[in-house]
């Protein structure tokens, strides 16, 4: 299974083939960290790194901020918000649908109303 | 079906094929001047909040609620462009107004080949404004609402009933997707440097004018028109100024469009889409007859200067960026 640090470097790299602004150095320099700290996460020498740097580098690199999270373990903190406003009806709606399929999640996901136009 | 995900609208078709997802993004950008040149295309600065409209009905108007949709706050005079993103190919017709953006005629639930009336996605990146000439859009402005004729919507129709941008969206039929696919037929990928991002009681309705002109071909399409789905997926975009946004969601103002000298200041680059001679879909001579919305109201002196572009970043659709210049 790819690591959170395999699965930066391979975006980074990918990003760079066309755009050589996607150096290790400057995307540091983008997302605020040292280029030697960013080297460090991309070998998973080190514990991931903050919500906010990863959401930074998910931005940075055109990737899903929750994919990235998901990856270090971590939940955002607008979700935790989310279940901790309503622990009981979030952690069981959760539950519930843990092994249900993508489609029919997507059902119940709140849909743009469409009306007479 | 349509969901709204951190302010992008997602047409999803699970039922034609998992991947069949598109993602439509609304970008602030720089109102290009209106003073006869055609410009590159410009940087997108941030994306435009979107909300649910039934999640205001204390305070919008019951006829909103009964379009459905989403809100969108603008400024007066603010510029905008579409931004889409599907690896699943997608056809989409766009329209201020219910007034089509690419053929100017009105609106209909349907995909129309003579002439081509909708733009498909991958190979269509980008929309930004209406299609007036064969190789150039006048950018998409926003302007109120019956308060002098100037959105294309009172120009084509004489009549100021509906404003805001309307979407539909039709997949490719999964027979021809999965035969394209077999035949190994390279489908043109969205490019990794996507234009980086780098009181009142009554809310007051927005709809979309004819900017400056936009360097911008809307690229024909190689498929048969029976190639794609014919039940599509439609969302109604309201736009409200900013202040009936805040009346109506009760949050902030959105900050106020970037000014022509931040732009500049800040080296904020150009775009150009490099297409290796593609062919565009012929100019609307409905639209090219529209005045752009100059002509309507007082600019201030430095609203039309025009503005020197050193250089462009040419956007190669296989990701390859090169300056180049202008």
């Amino acid at each position: 299974m790819e690591t959170l640090g395999q699965y930066i470097r391979k975006h980074r790299e990918l990003l760079r083939q066309s755009d050589r602004s996607y150096s290790l150095r400057q995307v540091a320099e983008r997302v605020g960290i040292k280029p030697t700290y960013l080297s460090k996460i991309e070998r998973d020498d080190l514990a991931p790194p903050s919500e906010e740097t990863l959401k930074k580098l998910a931005h940075e690199l055109e990737l899903d901020a929750d994919v990235l999270l998901a990856m270090a373990g971590k939940v955002s903190a607008d979700l935790r918000q989310i279940i901790c406003s309503r622990p009981e009806l979030f952690s069981a709606l959760l539950r519930e649908l843990k092994s249900v399929p993508d489609q029919a999640v997507l059902k119940i996901v709140r849909e743009v109303t469409d009306g007479d136009w | 079906m349509v969901i709204l995900e951190r302010d992008s609208l997602c047409f999803r078709f699970p039922e034609i094929h998992p991947s069949a997802t598109l993602t439509v993004t609304f970008m602030r950008t720089l109102r290009v001047p209106d003073d006869g040149s055609t410009y590159p295309l410009p940087a997108g600065i941030d994306t435009f909040p979107m909300r649910h409209i039934e999640d205001y009905k204390d305070t919008v108007p019951v006829d909103w609620l009964n379009r459905g949709g989403v809100l969108l706050p603008m400024y007066q005079s603010e510029a905008l462009w579409i931004n889409f993103s599907s690896s699943y190919p997608m056809a989409l017709k766009i329209a201020a107004g219910k007034v089509n953006a690419i053929t100017g005629k009105g609106w209909s639930n349907e995909l129309g080949d003579a002439p081509q009336n909708y733009v498909v996605v991958p190979t269509q990146p980008w929309l930004d404004g209406f299609k007036t000439s064969d190789d150039s859009v006048n950018q998409f402005v926003a302007v109120p609402l019956g308060h002098g004729a100037a959105t294309a919507e009172e120009q084509v129709t004489g009549s100021a009933e509906f404003g805001g941008i309307q979407i539909i969206a039709f997949p490719l039929k999964r027979e021809i997707y999965d035969r394209e696919k077999a035949e190994e037929l390279e489908f043109l990928e969205m490019p990794m440097f996507s234009r980086r991002e780098c009181s009142e009681s009554v809310p007051a309705s927005m709809g979309l004018g004819l900017g400056g002109k936009i360097k911008q071909k809307i690229y024909e399409d190689d498929r048969a028109i029976s190639d794609w789905e014919t039940t599509g997926s439609r969302c109604f975009v309201h736009l409200v100024n900013s202040q009936a946004w805040q009346f109506i969601t009760s949050e902030p103002v959105p900050h106020p469009p970037i000014p022509k000298y931040e732009y500049v200041r800040h080296g904020i680059p150009w775009f150009e889409l490099y297409d290796d001679g593609a062919s565009s879909v012929q100019g609307s001579e409905t639209l090219s007859k529209l005045k752009t919305t100059s002509a309507f109201a007082a600019t201030k002196p430095n609203d039309n200067m025009p503005i020197d572009i050193a250089s462009t970043i040419v956007v190669n659709p296989n990701s390859i960026v090169k300056d180049g210049d202008y």
